[in-house]
């Protein structure tokens, strides 16, 4: 036996999923083929080929087991969150942080897969065109057809998203870390250039493909540079390995730094961000949506790992403190100033995902400044992680309801979403409270996460302001420039009110181009309706309290 | 619940009626739907007058028996026991009343059920109605918390359902307006946010702290702590903080320069929307500036009162200015709004407990006023179809009630002696007087302005018809015959009216505790500050 009873348990949601993934290449396949016995007639069957069954033949199959799978899996996480704990090999090890991380991980996905039933739906009733067919017709048969026939791969992908970024939280080791990305981020490349059929999809696809791979490759690289310098990739013999380096040696430094470019390309930290809002805009929404939560949090654990795990020195700061602080403070300015001038409502959702990278990234240059007790950067790492978390329910939301408008065409100009709460009241105030969610308004649970990372960043750089000056100008020379990180995130979270705002206002004020009612898509609205009451319940009251005493237990054990 | 915690209840049970009926409809069944639809507004007509009930019940002394003009300086009564809200970062539910917040919870209290009053044929009612449910919610949340914290989630609220009123019953250029209104006072209370959680990193009470953050919202003891060694070390960040809120609170209010929202509210608004945001939350602003900016970082007051009487003397003289070249009337009584908003500022800056108070009865008296402003000249468009001032002449002849109502809210208005309006007028000249000496003049002289243009408005609708028989017709009637107000239209303004008489002859029901308060305030807290910063008391 490879893995142990006790080892199967511990890695329980993961094995669901490589389940998941077998019988998602096994299942479609089986029919009624026969095999001969040779030299006689008796024919027994080996299901794989043939005449496929009614069931096995059922384009909707993947999805629904998809949906299954990762629901098994988000319960199966969920309910492990506080006990977790077991080593696997050497490479594996399971905390209540790491299966916090797959508890985002599979609710995202999971949301996702619900949305793709309606975004990229099969349709039992497809056939081949027939000659009296008119073209049009013949064209939405053939689409359908296309449609069911790649329902699988993209399932699949999705699960491989999903087991990959579950391995990479759990890794303690440079080198599987670096595999398991690879894993999520290669099907992650596939399923963003999916509908290749659009001329945006494949073009996103290939850029972010090649960006991707560019920004791996330098990672690789400097992993290599590292083993170099250690001889082990293992997190805990560099973490002891930096600590009792004299001075800073040029391999390590390098190779962390080359590591912080692949890294930094997966939380789209600027300038390793221009890819990113390509490849939302290419790519379906619920696969946007999971870029910007789960793979976005991805990102952050690496570099949760790289930087505070490995390279924080006991005292002092670190050596990457100042390079992180302008790259955060360029990185959400940057986005925030580009999705003032978008006009398309998924690049918007992009750049106000680069602009939340900024905000995570300054908290973690905080804790690099090393001015904070333990304590202190614990609050600030909780604070990320918490974030993290309700991403998951107003970004991927957002991008829900832009699901919701992609079901019926396309949900790339802004006028699209013009007038949608005369056709649809409902999405419309839930993509009101999402996009106040992503603002920062209270008493939203994103005003909540903001206001953890702020009062972390001040609580590191409190005390250093002169309590003696007596003017405005005096005083602000006197604090430490940590202090001026938190003052960028509030003037960002400032100016980003103006894009969430102008999407609300074309969502009430203007005239819509149809006055249809949108697709009823039972589950989705369903889970969009659940995902604006978290978003509230989780900002204020009981809800918050134990949603932050599960990131607090979770972080604690990082 | 309504007597052990009277603040509460009339705050949410508000919300949660507005709520229930704005949602319950979406979702139960057709008949269901119907018959709630049916019974939203005499069920929100209700409950607000409940809330009315309560609300003077509290000042009669039928609930808690509170002496009102012995409230101490720092202590609130009908506290309720607080309850924890987001225990990691120190918020918690908690609420309470003073001499500052009272006059301006039973005026909310009151408006609204006039407001729903006047508009109770408004189209679409099953909305409208809980609408103004949701609306007094926020409004009496803004007066009575003690948390910043929940006082900055009403403070947004209110936003929201006066957004929705001017957005569908608004006039035709609705969106335009209901945009900048959105939009001017949201970034102003993003940049009162600021303050607040500036004001909110240096506080340090333990036992009330967030469990993460080691802070807490608490009003009361960041009021505490402020006259200790102050809320914040440094002065200059205390300067900042305080210019941040001026921003978030002036733009409420609104003062020149940050007005331009408002005439272009009041013009779009339905006339229940408009008399809630003249009567009431334009009051927010000097509400929380005197709550919140005054209180805690006093010395800032006293060294930026130069700029409180620019703004001052700008809203007042730009105000009644512009208001002589309106021709819109309600144009030309929102412009009078900032007018008398200015005054507040005045009456604050000269650091006087008489003008203090002065300013507090503003508050009230244009609380009262202005909504009757606003309702003569709903009711004139309602039944004329224009807002035009000198399109229509000789009101008096076709419309008496209306024409009556419309001499009496606009003499109120410029102040005539036993109207509400002059009570607070003239302690604010006082005031100005015993602290600034002569430069009273400056602002006594707008006064006059102020009469010139009520006056000769006046003259151009009330009277001065051509043909004493039939006066002038505006042509946006096409020749039908003009009516008089609505049953309840003409309640409405009666009860408005009646009430500016009332506190102009007996303005003693709520000067006196606001005097008491405002002496209080002077002693405790201004005069100290004052001695630290130089400043002869």
């Amino acid at each position: 036996m490879i893995l142990t009873f006790e080892e199967m348990q511990v890695i329980l949601p993961e094995l669901i999923l490589v389940i998941g993934i077998l019988l998602s290449i096994l299942l479609p396949n089986i029919g009624n083929a026969k095999m001969r016995f040779p030299l006689t007639r008796t024919r027994f069957p080996i299901l794989i080929g043939g005449t496929r069954f009614k069931l096995t033949a059922d384009p909707r199959l993947p999805g629904r087991m998809t949906v299954a799978v990762f629901s098994l899996a988000f319960l199966f996480s969920f309910l492990e969150i506080n006990s977790a704990s077991g080593t696997i090999g050497d490479v594996i090890e399971v905390t209540p942080f790491t299966r916090l991380m797959s508890f985002i991980f599979y609710g995202a996905l999971l949301l996702a897969s619900i949305a793709t039933t309606y975004r990229m739906p099969a349709k039992i009733t497809a056939r081949a065109p027939k000659d009296n067919d008119s073209e049009a017709r013949s064209e939405a048969l053939i689409s359908a057809l296309m449609d069911n026939r790649r329902q699988v791969d993209f399932y699949i992908l999705m699960m491989m998203v999903g087991l990959g970024m579950s391995l990479m939280a759990m890794s303690t080791n440079l080198f599987f870390m670096f595999v398991s990305i690879e894993l999520a981020s290669l099907a992650a490349y596939v399923l963003v250039g999916f509908h290749k059929e659009e001329a945006t999809g494949g073009e996103a696809g290939a850029k972010y493909f090649i960006v991707g791979s560019v920004a791996s490759a330098t990672g690789i690289y400097g992993m290599s540079l590292v083993y170099l310098w250690a001889g082990d990739l293992d997190f805990d013999t560099l973490a002891s390995s930096w600590a009792s380096m004299e001075g800073l040696d040029p391999f390590a430094l390098i190779g962390v730094g080359l590591m912080l470019v692949a890294f930094g390309f997966k939380v789209s930290a600027a300038p390793f961000h221009l890819a990113a809002p390509d490849a939302y805009a290419g790519s379906s929404s619920p696969i946007a949506g999971v870029l910007a939560t789960a793979s976005k949090a991805m990102g952050f654990v690496a570099l949760f790992r790289v930087l505070i795990q490995i390279t924080m020195p006991d005292e002092g700061e670190a050596f990457w403190f100042v390079l992180l602080a302008i790259i955060a403070i360029i990185t959400m300015t940057w986005g925030n100033l580009a999705a003032l001038t978008s006009i398309n409502p998924k690049r918007i959702l992009a750049y106000s995902s680069v602009a939340h990278a900024g905000y995570m990234l300054a908290a973690i240059a905080a804790i690099g400044s090393g001015l904070g007790t333990h304590e202190a950067n614990e609050i600030v790492v909780t604070a990320i992680v918490f974030h993290l978390t309700i991403l998951v329910l107003f970004k991927l939301g957002a991008f829900l309801v832009l699901s919701m408008l992609e079901i019926e065409g396309r949900s790339h100009r802004l006028e699209d979403l013009h007038g949608l709460a005369s056709r649809d009241p409902m999405m419309a105030g839930s993509m009101f409270v999402f996009m106040l969610a992503l603002a920062g308004v209270p008493p939203l649970s994103g005003f909540l996460s903001k206001l953890l990372m702020i009062n972390g960043i001040v609580n590191i750089s409190a005390g250093t302001g002169s309590s003696s000056a007596d003017a405005i100008i005096p005083w602000a020379e006197s604090v430490d420039p940590v202090f001026w990180l938190a003052i960028a995130i509030v003037i960002n979270s400032a100016l980003s009110l103006f894009y969430y705002l102008r999407i609300c206002l074309v969502m009430f004020f203007e005239e819509s181009e149809s006055s249809k009612p949108l697709h009823s898509a039972y589950f989705l609205r369903n889970a969009i309706m659940v995902l604006t009451v978290l978003t509230v319940f989780f900002g204020i009251g009981p809800g918050s309290e134990y949603l932050l005493e599960l990131v607090t237990d979770a972080v604690s054990t990082m | 619940m309504i007597t052990s915690d009277p603040l509460t209840f009339i705050t949410i049970s508000p919300i949660a009626l507005g709520l229930a009926l704005l949602i319950i409809p979406n979702i139960a069944p057709p008949s269901m739907a119907d018959y709630i639809r049916r019974i939203s507004r005499p069920l929100s007509m209700s409950l607000a007058l409940a809330i009315f009930a309560i609300a003077s019940m509290l000042f009669f002394g039928q609930i808690g028996d509170i002496d009102w003009l012995n409230i101490t300086q720092g202590s609130y009564v009908f506290q309720n026991e607080p309850v924890i809200l987001l225990e990691s970062i120190g918020v918690r539910w908690t609420v309470g009343a003073d001499a500052l917040s009272f006059p301006m919870i039973w005026l909310t209290a009151m408006l609204i059920p006039i407001s729903m009053l006047v508009e109770w044929d408004a189209k679409k009612g099953h909305l409208f109605h809980p609408l103004i449910l949701i609306m007094e919610g926020a409004l009496l949340g803004v007066f009575v918390v003690l948390d910043l914290f929940v006082f900055y989630v009403f403070w947004e609220l209110t936003l929201i359902p006066m957004f929705f009123l001017i957005l569908i019953w608004g006039g035709d250029d609705r969106r335009y307006a209901s945009m900048k209104f959105f939009i001017y006072t949201f970034t102003a209370s993003v940049l009162m946010l600021i303050g607040i959680l500036v004001m909110y990193f240096n506080t340090n009470d333990p036992s009330l702290a967030g469990t993460l953050t080691g802070h807490h919202f608490d009003l009361v003891s960041m009021t505490i702590q402020s006259s200790g060694d102050g809320l914040i070390a440094s002065e200059g960040l205390r300067h900042f903080v305080w210019l941040l809120l001026l921003v978030g609170f002036a733009t409420k209010m609104p003062s020149v320069p940050v007005h331009t929202w408002l005439p272009d509210a009041h013009v779009q608004a339905p006339t229940a929307g408009s008399m809630l945001l003249a009567g009431v939350m334009l009051k927010m602003g000097a509400y929380g500036f005197i709550r919140i900016a005054v209180t805690i970082f006093p010395e800032s007051t006293i060294i930026f009162s130069s700029l409180l009487i620019i703004l001052g003397m700008a809203s007042l003289v730009y105000g009644a200015i512009v208001c002589m070249g309106q021709t819109n009337l309600k144009r030309m009584v929102a412009y009078s709004s900032v007018s008398h908003m200015g005054l507040i500022f005045l009456g604050i800056a000269t650091m006087q407990p008489l003008g203090i108070a002065g300013a507090l009865f503003m508050m009230f008296a244009h609380g009262i006023i202005s909504p009757l402003l606003f309702a003569v000249a709903g009711a004139f468009k309602h039944h004329y179809h224009t807002l035009e001032i000198g399109s229509m002449r000789g009101i008096a002849h076709h419309s008496p009630w209306l024409a009556g109502h419309m001499m009496l809210g606009w003499m109120a208005s410029l102040g005539l002696p036993l109207l509400a309006g002059f009570v607070a007028e003239v302690a604010v000249m006082i005031a100005f007087w015993m602290t600034f000496g002569w430069l009273v003049l400056l602002p006594a002289l707008t006064l006059i302005i102020t009469a010139v243009y009520y006056l000769t408005s006046m003259q151009k609708t009330i009277f001065e018809g051509g043909d004493p028989h039939v006066g002038i017709l505006p042509e946006s009637l096409h020749g039908e015959e003009p009516r008089d107000i609505t049953w309840h239209e003409n309640i409405g303004m009666l009860i408005l009216g009646a009430m500016t008489i009332i506190f102009g002859i007996m303005p003693f029901i709520f000067w006196d505790m606001m005097s008491e308060w405002s002496t209080d305030f002077m002693v405790e807290t201004l005069i100290s500050a004052m001695n630290s910063q130089g400043v002869k008391p």
